[in-house]
This record gives C-alpha cells, structure tokens and sequence, in this order.
C-alpha cells in the first residue's frame, strides 16, 4: 500500500498512466479492425479543415481515451498555467494548456493527449536531470556533519554538530567527520580533505594544525579546539559562495532573460495573427506548442550550475557566472613569485668567507654569527632562516638585538655590542664608504644568478662574507605554466619584488615568459594595467597584502590556499581551496568549457524554434511532432550542460594511478 | 517589523524546473501573514525567507511551497 502511493505521488505516476491510455486508445483502433471501439455520440467539434486527423465522424471510445489522457497529462499543466497567469506570469504552462484545449475543441484528440504527455514526460525528465546538474552542491551540503563529541566536564558527550560552543574541545576519531573549524590542540591523525580542496589524499594532521568541519578523519585521534561552528564554518562559507555564484548571472544570461520576457507573449501574439490571417486553427495551436522557450531559458543556468558546482567539488571557488565568461578569456596571468612559484619558506643555503676575511681569522661560523647577530633585531622575512641556522649551529644570537637601521632596498645596518654591522648589496656597502672587495660583488652575482638571494655581511669597515638565503621552487611550478598555456593563456608574467638575477633564475627553472623584478607593491600594480592596455584579459595571482592592489586591478583576481582565510573566500574571484598550484590551469580549463556549452545551449535553442518553426510554414510539422522535438532540445541541453560534471582528461590520469596502485597491491594481497 | 522578531530562514527545494517557479513560490510564500520578504534563488533551488515566526513558522512556509508544487527542507545555512 505504501509503496502504491509513492508510486501515485511519484513525477512518473502521470506521465505513464497517460502514456498506457494511449496505448489502449490505439489499442481499441486497431485491434480487431476496430470492433472494440464503439461510437459513442455523434461528432461535436469544431471542423479542423485540411488538419482534420482524426478520420471518423462520430465520438467514440478511442476519442474518450485520448482525452482521459490528455487531461490527466494536462491537468497539472493547466492549474499551472493558471497559478502563473494569477501573478500576471505568461508562462510555456500557458502556451501548452491553450494548445491542448484548442486542440480538443477541434477534435485532434490525439495532438491533445500527445502534446500534453510529452510535456509531462518532459517535465518530469528536465526535473531528474536538472538536479543532477546540481549535485556537485548537493554533495557539499550532504558532507555537512550532523553530530559531534565534545569534552564536558572531563566525559566525552555526543551533540548536534550546531550546538558545540566555541572553544570546546571536540573530538575526533578515526573514520568520523571533522564536525566543525578548529585548531588541533593535542593527537596526530590523517584528514582527507577533499570536500574543502578537491585533494583526495589524506593530509597528516598534528599540534596547531587548521582543521575544517566537513572533512573526514582517515586514521588518528585528534583532539580539536572549535573556533567555527555551523553558519561560521569554512565549508558553510564554500556553499554560500557556490550558490550565490549560481544564481549570479552572467551577462549573457541577463540578455537572454530580457528576450524572453517579450518572447512568450509574441510567440502568442505570433500564434493569434497567423491564425487569423489564414484562418487555420492548428496552425496557430502548433505555432504556440513550438514556440516554448524552454530549452532557451534554461540553457544559461544549466550550464552555469554544473560548471561552478564541478569546479567548487575540485577546491575551486568562482564567483559567479561573470567571473566565468572574464576566466574563459584568461589570456594572461601574473603570479607572485614568493609562496606562489615558491614555496615561501627561505632556506639559508649558502655561507661564503671571502679570501682577504679568512686571511683575517675569520670563518664560517663567524660569519654566520655576525649574520644572525645583525640580523637579529630585523622583521624582514630573510631573517628568519639565518637566525634559525645559526642557532641550529649554537651561533645564535642572544641577548637584545642592537640598534637597527633598515636601509630600503639595500639592507639593514646594526650596532652589535659596539661593533658596526652591515648586511646587505653592493649600494648598501658603497653607502657606507666599505672599502670595495671585487670577491664580495662577483660571489653575489653568482649565487643570485642560481636563484637565491645573496646578502654581504661586513663588519666595522670590511665585508667579511656573503650569506644566502633561497626560496625552494615548488615542485608544480613548472608544470603550471605549461598547463596554463595548454589551457589558451598566452603570457605567463613573474611579478616580484626580488632581484633582477634572482627573478630570471626562477623564471628559467619555471618557463615563465616574462619577469618583472624590484617591484614595488605599486609597480605590480602598473604592470598588471600594462598587460591589460595591451589587450590581455589578465588573472593575477597572489596571496601577500603587498598583491592585493594589483590584485584588485586584474580582470580576475585568485587566491590560493584559501581554506584558511575566509576573507579570501570572501572576496577572490577566484578562489584555490587547497594549495595545489595546477588548480589554476584547471579553473581556466574549466571556465572555457563551461562557458563554450552555454554558448552551444543557446545555438541549439534557437536552431530547434528557427526549424521548427520554417518546419510549421512548410507544413509537416504538426503539435506532437513540434513537442517532441522541443522537449527533445531541451533535455539535450540539460545533458550537454552535465557534460561538465564529469573529470576532465587532465584529471583522470592521476586516478588511473592510484587505480593500479590499488590494483597491485591486491595483487600482492592474493598471491601470499 | 522590528528585525528582533524576524527570523532568516534558508530552505532547499528540488525540483525547479524552469524559472517560472520562482514567481509562483515567491507569491504563494509572500502572501503568508508574518512574512516580510521572499527571495527564491532558480539556479541553486534556494529559498530565503524573513518571517515572523509568531506568526508563520517554517512548517507553514514548507507547507506552502508544497502547495506550489515544490518540496523543500529547512537547511542550518
């Protein structure tokens, strides 16, 4: 019994049972020459002229169930129509509905049960399919956690996942979900984070670590400190960000929707005109059925729904369908070298004495200590490394730091215990009237020219040796940028506000096409409008405070590694969850084919209404013909839009390894 | 009026299925006593509604979505 009534309240329910009826319509024609299929009054209707496909003369039992079909199939259209047309909305229910009805009134039953089945199948196919489109979202919100373990009074107490307080102590175990944002206070443990980045492997976890709500323990016990809870949480700010980036139109879509506000009422304007000027009813019925503009305006949201919500299940936010028509023309993109082509931990790497230093008595380690000692007092980001070193080394410095004086551009001057230090470049050393040691320039040279970043330490009045420090190239670098020119961008431009020498290391390792080095906060911002002036739809790349002007300026800003920072999910048009630098390829790849298949969506809406309509005109389109292809275009365009849905080539070739992998590890599994 | 009676409230629905319905779910939940403003949301079937929840609760405003046609759930966010 209950399985019957979900059966009846089911979208297929009305669909079938009106399909069978006209099974059985024909049933009685045809079988048994028709002895089944008794009149039952005389003929009623209209006269159809020329369309006139009914035949007989007289009511009979294959007319009544035609109509039983036709008005169980249009039975829900027409309240429809009506519920539409009482908030003064002239909807495709409208236009299907008049038709029906005309159509019954002139006695093509079999045009009034066929146009409204269609259209209730067709409905309630664009309905499956058209939640497939957004499934990708639907995942997202099902990945929300539902429960969550909290430590109350030193018991472990089981809570909805919205009623943790902030700053409890959630815990979890293996296999559970992550259930809100918060900070590992003690434990180790794996999390895969794919709902938030897209990355599928498992990312260890341990003291002071960020965790997201949403992500799932795959081995561990961590013990979390909630600092985000429901509505606060980063995955809650990703849906957010997804949905209001659906419904965000694109410029396209804007357009489409001002055509067809006037369209359904001219197509019945159309409907009416042609009608009365050849006085051929069917004509106009058929006129209206084909008019529909259903594949049109959907065409637009379909595939913008798909595309974001494929693009947010792989770790990438965009912020909606305008930013995907800008992304989709991407034809350059500037990126920050420190922690975008780097990975934005300096290492020290080199410590060099020079030849007249050593005759001097000084060595490596002094060198060194002199380097951290000056260095000491200093907030510049190439501090930390030799401060670091050097207390690895047991050099490091103690103590306070002494008086420091940074020099802009040139490095920094200290007074360590009475001594005057310098650290820095050639100008800096010039300054300060140092006696000119050709070693001290031609090892900086050097080194920078390796891509590392050399700084002259000299004490009192003679350069003693030459520290550097490097940024580790990210191992991705490289490939990103041959992605991204495989992916239609033209330029791929190095932003820095590093060495000259240092840049072209790193843009050789790379293949960057172009660098720009000592740049200013400002000057990046220059050289962004410059690529624009020269007619580049330019993305930009960055994630420091110093980007962010430049950031603003580019057609598409991006951010990466976003999870952490809500401000960045916020505002990036753009946005990397995870920090996976080939993300960005695959952002621009994937706008350019979500924005190619709303462009196909809207040619195959329109070619279908221009044929179908020169079809009517040179007759042999009738109303069911004219519904089934018009139900047909749209389905087409829901299934070109779930196109998206599926990996990209790119994508599916890491999977293809992990797959063999598996494979061999069962393999080895079974033969023991 | 005042915004401490006002409750947002944020529902899913399913099944939208051409723009259409946006109006008719915006009426029929718009005409419900208590509640101040509607948004439906076609691209991602969302529905947002300011209400008074003295006065309409969201049971009534998930009964009055059905009645357009559409099921829908309260969602947390």
């Amino acid at each position: 019994m209950n399985t019957l009534q979900r059966w009846v309240s089911s979208k297929w329910f009305v669909p079938i049972v009106s399909g069978l009826l006209i099974l059985l319509s024909f049933g009685v024609q045809y079988i048994a020459g028709g002895a089944l299929n008794p009149v039952l009054s005389p003929k009623w209707w209209l006269d159809a002229g020329a369309h006139d496909t009914h035949g007989g003369v007289a009511f009979m039992l294959s007319d009544l169930l035609m109509i039983a079909a036709a008005v169980l199939a249009g039975y829900r259209i027409l309240v429809s129509a009506i519920r539409a047309l009482t908030t003064g909305f002239i909807g495709i229910d409208l236009l299907v509905s008049v038709a029906a009805i005309g159509a019954i009134i002139i006695g093509n039953f079999w045009e009034a049960a066929a146009v409204t089945f269609l259209f209730a199948i067709g409905h309630a196919l664009e309905a499956a399919t058209l939640n497939k489109t957004r499934s990708a979202l639907a995942e997202l919100v099902a990945v929300a956690p539902d429960s969550a373990v909290v430590l109350r009074d030193g018991e472990q107490v089981e809570v909805p996942a919205a009623q943790v307080r902030m700053g409890e102590i959630v815990l979890v175990k293996n296999g559970a979900k992550v259930p809100v944002d918060g900070q590992v206070v003690s434990g180790t443990g794996a999390i895969d984070e794919a709902s938030i980045t897209g990355e599928s492997i498992p990312v260890e976890k341990s003291k002071s670590d960020q965790v997201y709500a949403g992500t799932v323990s795959r081995g561990g016990f961590l013990q979390v400190l909630a600092t985000g809870i429901g509505a606060d949480t980063t995955l809650a700010r990703i849906i957010h960000r997804v949905e209001e980036a659906q419904d965000a139109k694109a410029k396209t879509q804007t357009f489409i929707d001002q055509f067809s506000r006037w369209y359904t009422p001219g197509v019945m304007v159309l409907a009416l005109i042609a009608g009365l000027i050849t006085g051929d009813v069917v004509l106009a019925l058929t006129l209206l059925v084909i008019g529909c503009p259903g594949a049109l305006v959907i065409s637009i949201p379909v595939a913008i729904v798909a595309g974001i919500g494929r693009a947010a299940r792989n770790g990438i936010l965009i912020k909606g369908g305008e930013y995907l028509e800008t992304s989709a023309k991407i034809s350059a993109v500037a990126v920050d070298k420190t922690g975008t082509l780097t990975e934005g931990r300096p290492q020290l790497t080199d410590i060099v004495v020079l030849d007249a230093a050593r005759e001097a008595g000084f060595d490596r380690t002094q060198v060194l200590r002199w380097a951290a000692a000056a260095e000491a007092g200093s907030e510049h980001p190439l501090a930390r490394p030799i401060i670091e070193t050097a207390q690895d080394e047991g050099v490091g410095p103690e103590g306070i730091p002494g008086e420091v004086t940074p020099v802009p551009g040139k490095g920094i001057v200290t007074d360590v215990d009475g001594t005057r230090v310098l650290i820095g470049n050639v100008p800096l050393l010039e300054q300060y009237g140092i006696e000119r040691d050709a070693q001290a320039g031609r090892v900086a040279n050097e080194l920078a020219a390796e891509g590392e970043t050399p700084m002259i330490v000299a004490v009192e009045e003679r350069a003693v040796g030459v520290v550097a420090v490097a940024d580790q190239i990210r191992e991705d670098a490289a490939e990103m940028v041959k992605r991204l020119h495989e992916a239609g961008v033209e330029k791929v431009v190095m932003l820095t506000g590093d060495t000259q020498l240092v840049a072209e290391a790193i843009g050789k390792a790379t293949g960057i096409d172009e660098i720009h080095a000592s740049l200013l906060p400002e000057d990046k911002l220059d050289a962004v409008a410059k690529l624009q002036r020269e007619g580049h739809t330019v993305a930009m790349v960055g994630d420091g405070v110093n980007d962010a002007p430049a950031l603003a300026t580019a057609d598409i800003g991006v951010a990466m590694g976003a999870a952490g920072s809500a401000v960045a999910v916020e505002t990036a048009d753009i946005a990397l969850m995870g920090d996976n630098l080939l993300k960005l390829p695959e952002a621009i790849g994937l706008a350019k084919r979500t924005v190619s298949i709303m462009r196909q969506n809207i040619a195959i809406a329109l070619i279908t209404v221009v044929v179908l309509l020169a079809g009517v005109f040179l007759g042999g389109v009738t109303m069911s013909i004219g519904m089934l292809v018009h139900e047909g275009s749209v389905l087409v365009v829901i299934a070109n839009a779930m196109r998206l849905l599926r990996k990209p080539r790119s994508e599916s070739a890491p999977q293809a390894t992990s797959k063999r992998e598996s494979t061999s590890v069962r393999d080895s599994v079974t033969t023991q | 009026m005042s915004a401490a009676t006002t409750t947002h409230t944020t529902l899913r629905a399913e099944g939208f299925s051409c723009p259409s319905c946006v109006t008719k779910i915006e009426k029929r939940v718009g005409k419900l006593d208590g509640v101040d403003d509607v948004k439906v949301h076609f691209a991602s079937s969302r529905i947002e509604v300011d209400h008074d929840e003295s006065k309409t609760s969201v049971d009534d405003i998930v009964a009055a979505v059905d009645k357009a046609g559409y099921k829908s759930a309260p969602s947390a966010f």
